[in-house]
């Protein structure tokens, strides 16, 4: 506690700049050069964005706080934030912000860069990223049971049973798909896997 | 000296007798260019008859040896080599008039601040003043003798637009003792202010300010008002407008009318009312407003059943003072003014356009217009008629958006409106709650930031945040947003809600624009010349705008810049003649074929059809030489800048072995050439391969020229025009690219061509762009002797038919 | 009326219904739907995106390749394929130095793709190529004991430049279809509000509460079902709609019905073609209503068995 304590004085003393390691430019840059993040200085910070979000309620920084931050080159909080991971997509701030600002498509593109960083703190979130993508490059498309299989968490005893009961209902409805749906032209998958891998790395 | 007799369009067959001087510049130049060695070279050149050089050329003793060398050596054409053109030009054309030479034969030639301040070289700073002012003299050759046209003008003003500004233009003209006509779209004068109930900070009555100011516009022995009136033709040139107005009927005769009121008691037809921001209905004969100037009925054709299905008539049977005519039809008049004002105002965008606030949706959805018309009507829900307590003022509805649909800019008055209609609301209502939803707060002008705190004391609350959303829930309205100070989302329900809109132009202002031969901005509003120094001034001589109409503003700005257009009105016509330039585009009748490619091309509209060729108008030319290189058949050519005087310019600086590299930069001559003097001021060092050529615009400049260039010994040729001239960016583009396709044909590499535009602070991009393209020639290496021989072969087949 | 048909990973499993009943007005509207042979799962979104960008976008483009080769429009029934399958289309259209890596990837697994598919969404199909016109005509059943509330959720109509199938903030296409069909349309908030989508999985709290806010919503507006356009949202909105009641303690018991359905018992089409056995909230309440009408037309009384 007091550790924490001696921590906040000292650092109150000789106040850091706001990123330490990187120049700001840097990471701004970066996003700048990212699907969604094109027209991010253009953004007036007027909070429309944030007003209308419907999981707002769910992150720790707003849209429009996450905005600042990566104009303040501010790379580990943003991409270690809640909010890239709670966002659902729902594109209503890129549809209502008045510098036609795409934000959620920023979103996915920091979601990506998490990833390939290696500052996802949600493991769940990582997970089903990686999952869902094995699942699909295996079959070529989803098979939903598999994927959940592979989410759960076997230790927790109460997301087991109301898994349980969910699919049993689902079962019993005939929505539950047992075989997978394999396509007929599986080997192109392992094509394009390799090509574009290769391509990314370039 | 038989100067003066010299035959205009003068060739080289008299043997013109040329004085060359050159300025040290106290060192300026001196220092730099080797001056004695400029003077030696040029001197040996053939019809020079004097070369001279001297500390100070434009003081007192270097003026006077210039005029004593015009008279006594007997020369007819003079050259001074020293500063920028646009510092003195005037002055020396003065000297060489005052010895008997016309002053169109005086040519200058900029050696300091484009040569000797810019380049650190001495050898190559002087081989480049060798080649400038060979070029000069070369073209000095052709020169001919000019005269500007006194004009005189009409003393009257067309005023369009009855608004605020159009009125107090037309007042302070008036007073000045001008005929004003004012021309209004709407039957009444008075514009937006005539709707405000009071005006910030100050909270004057707007309609008390502002009557007083129409009774006197109506009551003025010099203005005369047209009302449902627009001008529909606009010919003429400046100082000589002539300018067709059309006039819509009011099927009410305006000197019967006395204002009864009895037709609309009986009219049965109701519509919305557009004063009352069509929150109110009114009969379809009615009367604009309590205070309309002129004040007298009028009937809306659209509603009005005789009018549009030939049966009721009432009103005509119950007017007292006889003065409803159904049959009255447009009437076009014809009027003649030297100056026009355009001053038509502003409109409010269309907020569903912004549909996440609901505009139309719900009757409590409002604008801020149409709230300054409900204070004025007792404030009250439109939906129930019940007094709002709780109020929410959203801002930047539309503004400052950069999406398609929306006003990049701010609108200017959006944040003082709600400010002060919170502090109306609060004032009016007992226990009322006024909340503005804001992105900034924007509290420029004189008294605002103490208004703005003001509305803080009387506890209006203000919200950093732009609304996401207004939500309809039963009675009332919800707006979510996020309060961006606290991080905290809001969700709050509110009697009414009350909208902030852009402000656009009036409709109808590029049909407008079209007409007068002026620019509207990328904001769609009127374009002024200049954004600090000329910000009542279009690009056309004798058309002012004043208002709205030239960008968002309130009304104590709108008033200052209406007094500042009639002060530049008053000072265009004072004199009662305007000199026009003789630097302007003429026909050679006997080439033209009327094919009419030229008429479309020019932007002041100064050529039309004529019978068996074309006509010039040698008022409305501008000068700009758009029309020379697109003729098929040559038949247009530009004073001052003839084919002559151009090409042995060409020629002269392209030629001569002293460098190993040469590069010509054609400069439009107003806003880039001004562009490199900045830049030559800053000491701002470039290649010295680089030699300016003045031109009135690059549109003056066909592939000619450019091939004149390649075979006389360039071997780059750099485009640079202005940002605001008449020669848009995109013809610009189009025409390199024609150019380099045809540069291509003769095996000349595209990337010997280049073209930028600037302004005029610009300067650091264009001498970047020099230095740039210098480097990137030299690697190219230059054209050879072969390929300069197909050229000139090419050119000398391509004679100009005599 | 020819389309290249992608039914989308959903409409084999969690929405077979879905996919049923489309299948089945199509046959009264004479709609051809053929489906895209060998189709792949579009990404969804950005769950394949977030981890293989590139990969993901190639995967998109076998599909339209596929339909490229078919020279037809492709047509999906799920809104969440169909922002991504139109997205993918912008990027390579935009993208350039995305769309030559794509193409190269493509390419060594023997596809091509030109960007020349129209990416629409079934309901576009039915209300612009059919119209509201040749749909009145086929209404033997009018849904006049109906109040629904139609569910536009995100993707059909944001983002404005990509998903344009109506008005973003303000849209009535689907309620205009609604009152076409003889029921009546139910203003509510919440009909572009987000369900929750994807966040189903990861970040079920949220996705619950969504959902719960837009049915709830509808509700206290008057609605007596829903209908949905996108089998994510019928998912969220129906299938977990008791795991809604449990977790909030609220009675909702709102039938939700794909709008492909409702235009089939507009039809007059038995309710087992419609796959309406699998709707999860039994829409049971609301058949007697209608399939008395029905029989009124002359059905058959076995249509009540459900």
């Amino acid at each position: 506690m007091s550790h924490e304590k001696d921590k906040l004085f000292a650092e109150a003393k000789t106040p850091q700049p706001v990123t330490r390691e990187e120049s700001r430019r840097d990471f701004l840059k970066e996003v700048m050069n990212m699907q969604g993040g094109e027209k991010i200085l253009e953004c007036i910070q007027c909070g429309s964005c944030a007003g209308g979000c419907p999981t707002r309620f769910a992150m720790d920084y707003s849209p429009m706080q996450i905005i600042k931050m990566i104009n303040l080159g501010m790379k580990e909080k943003v991409l270690s934030s809640s909010t890239i991971w709670v966002c659902s997509s729902c594109y209503t701030c890129a549809t209502r912000c008045p510098r036609d600002v795409s934000f959620a498509t920023l979103m996915m593109s920091l979601r990506n860069k998490a990833i390939r960083e290696n500052l996802v703190k949600n493991g769940a979130k990582l997970n089903f990223h990686k999952y869902f993508f094995e699942v699909v490059n295996k079959y070529g498309r989803l098979h939903e049971p598999e994927l959940l299989v592979k989410l759960l968490d076997k230790t927790d005893f109460r997301s087991l049973r109301s898994n349980a009961s969910l699919g049993l209902r689902l079962f019993k409805k005939g929505k539950l798909q047992i075989r997978a749906p394999k396509i007929k032209q599986t080997s192109w998958l392992c094509t394009i896997l390799e090509k574009t891998n290769e391509k990314e790395s370039q | 000296m038989n100067i003066l007799l010299r035959k205009v369009g003068g060739s080289m067959s008299q043997k013109p007798s040329i004085g060359v001087f050159i300025c040290h510049c106290g060192g300026n130049i001196s220092d730099t260019v080797d001056v004695a060695r400029v003077k030696e070279t040029i001197g040996s050149i053939d019809q020079v008859k004097v070369a001279e050089t001297f500390e100070y050329v434009c003081s007192n003793p270097g003026q006077e040896m210039i005029k004593k060398a015009v008279k006594e050596q007997g020369l007819d054409r003079a050259v001074v080599a020293s500063c920028s053109p646009r510092m003195h030009l005037d002055t020396f054309r003065q000297v060489v008039k005052s010895a008997g030479m016309n002053p169109y034969f005086l040519e200058m030639v900029n050696i300091r601040e484009q040569c000797s301040w810019v380049h650190d070289d001495k050898a190559k700073a002087t081989n480049k003043a060798i080649a400038l002012v060979r070029a000069a003299v070369q073209r000095a050759r052709y020169l001919e003798p000019l005269t500007p046209k006194n004009l005189k003008v009409t003393e009257s003003v067309l005023v369009i637009g009855g608004g605020i500004a159009g009125i107090y233009s037309a007042l302070e003209l008036a007073d000045k003792g001008y005929q004003v006509y004012l021309v209004e779209r709407n039957p009444s004068i008075g514009g937006h202010m005539s709707q405000l109930s009071k005006v910030f900070p100050t909270f004057d009555c707007s309609a008390c300010i502002l009557t007083p100011k129409m009774v006197s516009v109506a009551h003025h022995p010099n203005i005369k008002i047209f009302t449902s009136a627009e001008p529909i033709a606009v010919g003429g040139s400046s100082g000589n407008f002539e300018v067709k107005i059309r006039v819509k009927p009011r099927y009410v005769d305006l000197k019967k009318c006395i204002v009864c009121g009895e037709c609309a008691k009986k009219c049965p037809v109701k519509k919305p009312s557009s004063f009352e921001e069509n929150l109110v209905q009114e009969k379809a004969i009615y009367v604009p407003f309590k205070q309309a100037i002129p004040n007298a009925s009028v009937i809306d054709k659209d509603y009005c059943l005789y009018l549009t299905r030939g049966v009721c008539g009432i009103c005509e049977k119950f007017c007292k003072g006889e003065a409803i005519n159904f049959k009255q039809e447009d009437e076009l008049m014809d009027l003649k003014v030297g100056a026009i004002i355009v001053s038509t105002g502003y409109s409010l965008m269309d907020p569903k356009l912004v549909g996440q606030y609901g505009f139309g949706l719900h009757p409590d959805i409002i604008t801020n217009l149409q709230f300054e018309r409900l204070m004025l009507q007792g404030l009250h829900k439109p939906s129930t008629g019940e007094v709002p307590k709780k109020v929410a003022f959203i801002l930047c509805v539309g503004s400052r958006t950069t999406t398609a649909e929306g006003c990049a800019y701010c609108c200017k008055i959006g944040c003082m409106t709600a400010i002060k209609q919170a502090l109306l609301l609060n004032k009016t209502v007992p226990e009322a709650e006024p909340w503005i939803f804001y992105t900034d707060i924007r509290a420029h002008g004189k008294g605002y930031e103490e208004f703005y705190a003001k509305a803080r004391e009387h506890f209006t609350t203000f919200v950093r945040g732009r609304p996401a959303e207004v939500v309809r829930e039963g009675n009332s309205l919800i707006v979510k947003a996020e309060d961006t100070l606290l991080g905290k989302h809001i969700e709050e329900p509110f009697d009414m809600v009350v909208l902030s809109p852009a402000l656009v132009p009036n409709k109808g202002a590029k049909e407008l624009a079209d007409m007068l031969g002026i620019d509207l901005g990328p904001d769609g509003f009127f374009l002024e010349v200049h954004h600090k120094l000329r910000g009542v001034e279009t690009k056309r001589e004798g058309i002012y705008v004043a208002g709205t109409a030239q960008g968002p503003k309130d009304v104590r700005e709108t008033t200052m810049e209406s007094m500042a257009t009639a002060s530049k009105v008053a000072t265009f016509l004072g004199k009662g003649e305007i000199s026009v330039s003789p630097e302007v585009a003429y026909l050679i009748p006997k080439r033209c074929d009327l094919c009419g490619t030229c008429i479309d091309q020019c932007p002041t509209r100064a050529i039309k059809k004529g019978k068996n060729e074309v006509i010039i108008d040698p008022i409305s030319c501008i000068g700009c030489g758009i029309c020379v290189p697109i003729c098929p058949k040559e038949a247009i050519d530009l004073k001052n800048t003839t084919e002559e005087q151009l090409i042995a310019q060409i020629k002269g600086i392209a030629e001569g072995e002293e460098t190993a590299l040469r590069i010509i930069a054609f400069v439009e001559k107003m806003t880039a050439y001004g562009s490199a003097d900045l830049g030559g001021q800053s000491r701002r060092s470039y290649s010295p391969e680089v030699r300016i050529l003045r031109v009135p615009s690059i549109a003056r400049l066909g592939i000619k020229h450019v091939l004149h260039a390649f075979a006389a010994g360039a071997d780059g040729v750099i485009f640079v025009e202005g940002d605001d001239s008449v020669f848009r960016e995109d013809k610009l583009r189009e025409r390199v690219i024609h150019f380099k396709k045809d540069l291509g044909k003769f095996g000349i590499q595209s990337l010997r061509l280049q073209s930028t535009t600037t302004t005029l602070p610009q300067y650091e991009k264009m001498l970047t762009l020099f230095d740039d393209f210098v480097e990137r020639v030299k690697k190219m290496g230059p054209i050879t002797r072969e390929k300069r021989e197909e050229v000139k072969k090419y050119l000398e087949g391509d004679k100009i038919v005599a | 009326m020819k389309y290249a048909f992608y039914p989308g990973c959903s409409a084999q499993s969690t929405a077979k219904e879905y996919e049923d009943s489309a299948k089945a007005i199509s046959k009264v509207l004479d709609i051809e739907l053929v489906e895209v042979p060998d189709w792949n799962c579009c990404g969804a979104i950005d769950a394949v995106y977030a981890f293989k960008p590139l990969y993901s976008i190639a995967l998109a483009a076998r599909n339209l390749a596929l339909a490229e080769k078919m020279q037809m429009d492709i047509v999906t029934l799920c809104s969440a394929c169909y922002f991504t399958l139109s997205r993918t289309n912008k990027i390579l259209k935009e993208d350039s130095g995305t769309k030559s890596k794509v193409d190269e990837a493509l390419e060594s697994a023997g596809f091509n793709y030109n960007g020349g598919v129209r990416v629409r969404h079934f309901a576009d199909v039915l209300l612009s190529d059919i119209g509201l016109q040749k749909i009145k005509e086929k209404v033997k059943v009018q849904l006049t004991t109906l109040n629904v509330a139609s569910y536009y959720g995100c993707f059909l109509v944001r983002p404005p430049d990509i998903c344009n199938f109506d008005d973003p903030e303000h849209p009535m296409r689907l309620d205009e279809l609604v009152e076409t069909l003889g029921a009546s349309k139910v203003d509510y908030y919440g009909k572009t509000r987000c369900c929750g989508g994807s966040l189903g999985i990861t970040d079920e709290e949220i996705m619950l509460k969504m959902s719960k806010d837009i049915l709830l919503n509808a509700k206290n507006s008057g609605a007596n079902c829903m209908a949905t356009a996108c089998p994510l949202c019928h998912f969220n909105l129906d299938a977990r709609q008791k795991d809604i009641e449990s977790r909030f303690d609220v009675k909702i018991n709102l039938p939700v019905l794909h709008f492909t359905q409702l235009i089939g018992l507009a039809f007059g089409i038995e309710p087992k073609q419609l796959g309406l056995h699998r709707n999860c909230v039994s829409p049971r309440k609301i058949f007697p209503l209608t399939v008395a009408n029905a029989s009124k037309a002359g059905k058959s009384a076995a249509d009540r068995n459900l």
